[in-house]
């Protein structure tokens, strides 16, 4: 869904400090974020294949050269 | 003329379109992922818009250029901070009136109202609405707070309404800067003990007549009504022919104040058509006797209509099933024929006026 929001895109290169700089960038972010600027509940990121929310949050800082995920969560049943 | 159907469904947008209002070709789905509560065009420029929903990614409007092949998503939508609020979904949308370039209104859960003035790019919720006085009277229904209805008066470029269940409807004299509830002789019978309260009525789908604007229906949870001053004043009309007072979706007839179409169910606690039968129920004389309409429905049938999935325009009626059907009628609802079947759960149905 969130590449059908961008024509299809499904990966962007951008400069960013932290993760959530980095996803706040995309054309997406108002979709990935709720309109108090937290993470939405169901949207999983990774970074270099490990959840951030298990390895510093989204306010982790960048070094250069991270891959990030996005990911929605498996819901429902 | 073409006939063309905005169908918004559980799993996307569907386009029925018909060059005789017999055979129908269906194309879709659009919006693939949403859950379109609404979807509509802007009888001004061609636009149109949804109101969509994602259990991952929240409420939003998408809008499309070109009858769907593109669209764009709202930049700016949600609650002020302060009002300790937060948009849960977006149910209803309304463009402004010939002349109010770029204006849109948004109704959304809980209990909000938002306005656009570019052409739904970004949103500006109404604070008089958030912060409504009889706020805290109001409760959520079943599909939550939701502002569902959103009409406007045709004689009257600063009278509006809305209708939000299970809080009532409120009528706005100043274009929407205050707002009065208009919920007299309404019953709220789920509250024994003042069952005609001023706020708290739950009302699922709210009609202005287009040509007699001081004409509004209504079909609530409690009863089918009609209004003959504005929403001063209600009277409760379900006698004479119809099997329940309960239902959602309410259609009119443009041409003919004294008509109106409703699809009852058999009560609150059963939600389904009654008898194991799909009827229309039409009346003919502002609600004081109904009739049932059945040639071409489906019998036996226990199916649902959900409350944004019926409208009309000057060529008839349309509704769409939960069982994923669309039915359409041109004579005056005498006679239905499905244009759709198997679609995914009907949510909405909008004909577009497009040329």
């Amino acid at each position: 869904m969130l590449a059908a929001e961008v024509g299809g895109q499904r990966r962007f290169e951008v400069d960013a400090e932290t993760v959530a700089g980095a996803l706040r960038s995309l054309p997406v972010s108002n979709l990935v974020f709720d309109e108090r600027g937290r993470l939405r509940q169901l949207v999983n990121v990774y970074v270099d294949g490990v959840d951030v929310r298990d390895a510093g949050g989204i306010d982790r800082q960048l070094e250069g050269g991270e891959e990030i995920r996005l990911v929605a969560a498996i819901a429902g049943g | 003329m073409a006939t063309t159907l905005l169908v918004g469904t559980r799993k996307g947008l569907f386009v029925l379109t018909s060059g005789d209002r017999e055979s129908w070709d269906v194309s879709g789905p659009l919006l693939k992922g949403w859950e379109v509560f609404h979807a509509i065009a802007d009888s001004r420029d061609g636009a149109v818009y949804a109101a969509t929903n994602s259990f991952v990614y929240g409420g939003t409007v998408h809008r499309s250029e070109d009858r769907g092949e593109t669209w764009t998503r709202a930049e700016e939508l949600g609650l002020p901070e302060d009002s300790d609020l937060t948009l849960e979904k977006t149910w209803h949308i309304r463009p402004g009136r010939d002349g109010e370039e770029g204006r849109l209104w948004l109704g959304g859960a809980p209990g909000v109202l938002f306005r656009s003035d570019d052409s739904g790019r970004t949103w500006e919720a109404v604070d008089s609405l958030i912060r409504h006085e009889t706020r805290e009277k109001w409760n959520p229904g079943a599909g939550g707070m939701c502002c569902h209805s959103i009409q406007l008066d045709s004689d009257d470029p600063n009278r509006m309404y809305v209708a939000i269940s299970a809080a009532g409807t409120f009528r706005s004299a100043d274009g929407g800067e205050s707002w009065t509830p208009a919920n007299s002789g309404v019953a709220a019978d789920f509250f024994p003990d003042n069952p005609f309260p001023e706020v708290g009525q739950c009302v699922h789908k709210l009609l202005v007549h287009p040509a007699k604007p001081e004409r509004l229906w209504q079909q609530n949870h409690c009863g089918v009504y009609r209004s003959d001053d504005h929403g001063d004043n209600w009277e409760r009309l379900e006698g004479n022919g119809l099997p329940s007072g309960f239902g959602f979706p309410i259609a009119l007839d443009p041409s003919d104040p004294d008509v109106a179409f409703v699809i009852p169910e058999e009560g609150a606690e059963n939600r389904v058509t009654p008898e194991g039968r799909l009827g229309v129920y039409r009346t003919h004389d502002g609600g004081q006797s109904w009739e049932l309409l059945r040639t071409g429905l489906p019998e036996p049938a226990w199916v649902a209509v959900l409350r944004e999935a019926a409208s009309f325009d000057e060529e008839g009626a349309y509704f769409g099933t939960q069982s994923g059907s669309v039915f359409v009628t041109s004579d005056g609802g005498e006679s239905w024929t499905e244009a759709a079947t198997h679609l995914p759960p009907v949510l909405s149905v909008e004909a577009a006026s497009w040329q």
